[in-house]
């Protein structure tokens, strides 16, 4: 069934694509939204037409002992241990995978307006006049104007501490909330394991949601600056943390906790003389890649206002004060080689 | 021997995994106080399932299990606590913290009678660390008392757990094939102090165990299981070779451990 319906959308795709640029020609008319909006229940009819095509093309491939695609990956075991071993080239997957493969990077070198002229073209380089462009952009940058670098530096001290901020608070709800996202410790009855489902639902959620999405709304909340940058990385960090932390309690040895079960110890002595010392280093490990991790992101989330660096970076680009942002750049670079060399070897002497 | 030297009853016992697994079938026998009992059978027999019910690390699913004449077949919150403060246990792979020093795998002993936030912070009352300094040196590992315990080899490892059993202030020590994971030198040295335990503290001690060579050596007591069923109570001069077969299975022949 499985196999049935990926051959089926994977011919509805090609005959899908196929159909749009005979009909409608390339992606170009995308500037007329209009037009698509009016094709679009054409467009939703002949891909249900397409999807039972497909279908009925595989099905009858199936009749012709075919091998598509949808059979190698889906076929149960014991049939596909009959199948006879042949040549990559003679079997039909191989042309089904190549043909999708070629129309998706057409469709795809299409959507994404790869224009080869404009990436090296003279105007795009060195400007209409032979000034500008990207070229003196990165001459500019190279030779940063270091009159800033004292408020580059507390900028950066701003970035740090954001991070470090965001990663401190983080620590205890992730700890806490770890062990509820645990599986071996959350399995045991089906209210612990709702509680478990609920939980990393909500975090898997929380970390979807992209930083710079957070900074934004908690801007709106708390007005922008370092606060609310700080409380965005937090609350991303909560959710990688937890995640990062339960996977570490999901594979602890389970002999130190029935050695130290079986000595009468209650519930919180258990975890904490049997599961504790087995999590703590790789827990202060991941905590510190975390808020190596948070200086980068501190940086970016301060361009749309979460304070530090990011912020002032924005406000000399905003002003094409090119010289300015190199130091700037220069600082970020120093910035986050030093906590990345740094963490790294933190970890590696805990190991 | 009268009825007041038992220590622990067990009648009709039963265990069915979760997963439908019937490991124990209605096993009955008694342990008396000072005892050196020696529980056989093959892999699967349900050895260890039986050491695990008794200190419910697993819970028993019907029979009845009698502690000092105290009903312990099913006990929950401080029962628990105190039941598994009494029957202490040792296991195959040791089952220390190695992260933490010997001495403080020693102290776990102590956690029952110990409040949790005091045990957290590492508070253990004076008395308690004597005791533990004197259980390392009893098993001889008291030089190593501030080794962390992963830096142990097995054998030492086994005889740090002994000590943490001991400190528990035990009535009835579990021992789960202690020296199944040491070389027979280092196995005769941990055998040899739970004798002397058991001699000198008189602690009783129930302990599964693969060699019948080791069970004639220690064993005051001799039960067997096959299939989860008690098929053999006696004396260990008592397993003929007649006995072997029926427990072990027809055609099986003794090792020897030296
Ligand atoms: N946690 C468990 N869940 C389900 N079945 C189990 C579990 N533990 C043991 N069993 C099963 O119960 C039976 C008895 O196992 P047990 O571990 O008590 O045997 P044993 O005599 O100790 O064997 P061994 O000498 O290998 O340690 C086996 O069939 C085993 O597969
Ligand atoms: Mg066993």
């Amino acid at each position: 069934m499985k196999s049935i319906i990926f051959d089926s959308l994977i011919f509805a795709y090609i005959f899908m694509v196929a159909f749009i640029y005979a009909y409608l020609g390339p992606f170009v008319v995308r500037g007329d939204e209009d037009q698509w909006v009016g094709l679009l229940p054409m467009i939703g009819l002949s891909l249900i037409l397409f999807l039972i095509l497909g279908a009925g093309l595989n099905l009858l491939l199936k009749r012709g002992r075919l091998y598509t695609l949808g059979a190698l990956l889906f076929e149960a075991e014991h049939i596909k241990a009959n199948r006879i071993p042949t040549p990559l080239t003679k079997n039909f997957w191989f042309y089904q995978l190549m043909i999708a493969f070629v129309f998706t990077i057409a469709v795809g070198w299409d959507a994404t307006e790869i224009k080869l002229y404009e990436l090296f073209g003279y105007e795009g380089l060195f400007g209409a006049d032979g000034q500008g462009g990207a070229l003196g952009i990165f001459l500019s940058l190279v030779n940063p104007n270091w009159q800033i670098l004292p408020q580059g530096i507390l900028a950066i001290i701003e970035t740090i501490y954001i991070a470090f901020m965001a990663t401190i608070f983080a620590i205890p709800a992730a700890f806490f909330l770890s062990f509820f996202a645990a599986k071996n410790i959350m399995a045991g009855n089906s209210v612990l394991f709702g509680i478990y489902l609920f939980i990393r639902t909500v975090l898997n959620v929380t970390r979807s949601i992209e930083p710079l999405i957070w900074a934004i709304i908690f801007a709106v909340w708390v007005g922008i600056g370092p606060f609310s940058g700080m409380l965005a990385l937090m609350l991303h960090s909560i959710a990688s943390l937890t995640k990062q932390y339960s996977e570490i309690i999901e594979c602890v040895n389970e002999g130190p906790i029935e050695g130290i079960q079986a000595t009468g110890a209650n519930f919180i002595q258990t975890i904490w003389y049997a599961v504790v010392p087995q999590i703590i280093l790789p827990y202060v490990s991941f905590t510190i890649y975390r808020w190596d991790i948070n200086v980068r992101m501190a940086t970016i989330i301060g361009l749309v206002g979460g304070g530090g660096i990011g912020t002032l970076l924005m406000m000399y680009q905003g002003q094409a004060l090119w010289r300015e942002v190199g130091c700037l750049a220069f600082l970020i670079v120093i910035a986050v080689w030093a906590m990345d060399t740094a963490s790294a070897y933190i970890r590696e002497a805990i190991k | 021997m009268n009825s007041e030297d038992v220590i622990l009853k067990i009648q009709d016992l039963e265990k069915t995994y979760p997963n439908g697994v019937q490991a124990l079938k209605g096993v009955s026998f008694d342990v008396k106080k000072g005892e050196f009992l020696v529980v056989i059978g093959l892999s699967g027999s349900g050895k260890s399932t039986l050491l695990r019910c008794i200190n419910h690390l697993h819970e028993p699913t019907g029979g009845k299990i009698e502690l000092n004449g105290k009903d312990i077949t099913h006990v929950h919150g401080g029962d628990l606590k105190r039941l598994r403060q009494s029957v202490a246990m040792i296991f195959q792979h040791f089952n220390l913290v190695e992260r933490h020093t010997v001495l403080k795998n020693v102290l776990t002993g102590a956690l029952s009678r110990t409040n949790t936030l005091s045990s957290m912070l590492g508070f253990f009352s004076a008395e308690d660390r004597q005791m533990a300094l004197e259980y390392l040196k009893l098993v001889g590992i008291a030089p190593k008392a501030n080794y962390r315990a992963g830096q142990l080899s097995g054998g030492q490892q086994q005889r740090v757990a002994i000590a943490r059993a001991l400190t528990q202030k035990p009535e009835i020590l579990l021992a789960d094939e202690p020296v199944a994971s040491l070389d027979p030198a280092t196995c005769h040295t941990v055998m040899d102090h739970l004798k002397k335990i058991n001699e000198d503290l008189g602690l009783t001690i129930i302990c599964n165990l693969h060699f019948l060579s080791l069970v004639r050596q220690y064993a005051t007591r001799v039960i067997a299981l096959r299939g989860g069923e008690l098929v053999f109570n006696g004396s260990p001069k008592d397993i003929t070779n007649e006995w072997f077969e029926k427990i072990y299975g027809e055609g099986a022949k003794e090792v020897h451990v030296n």
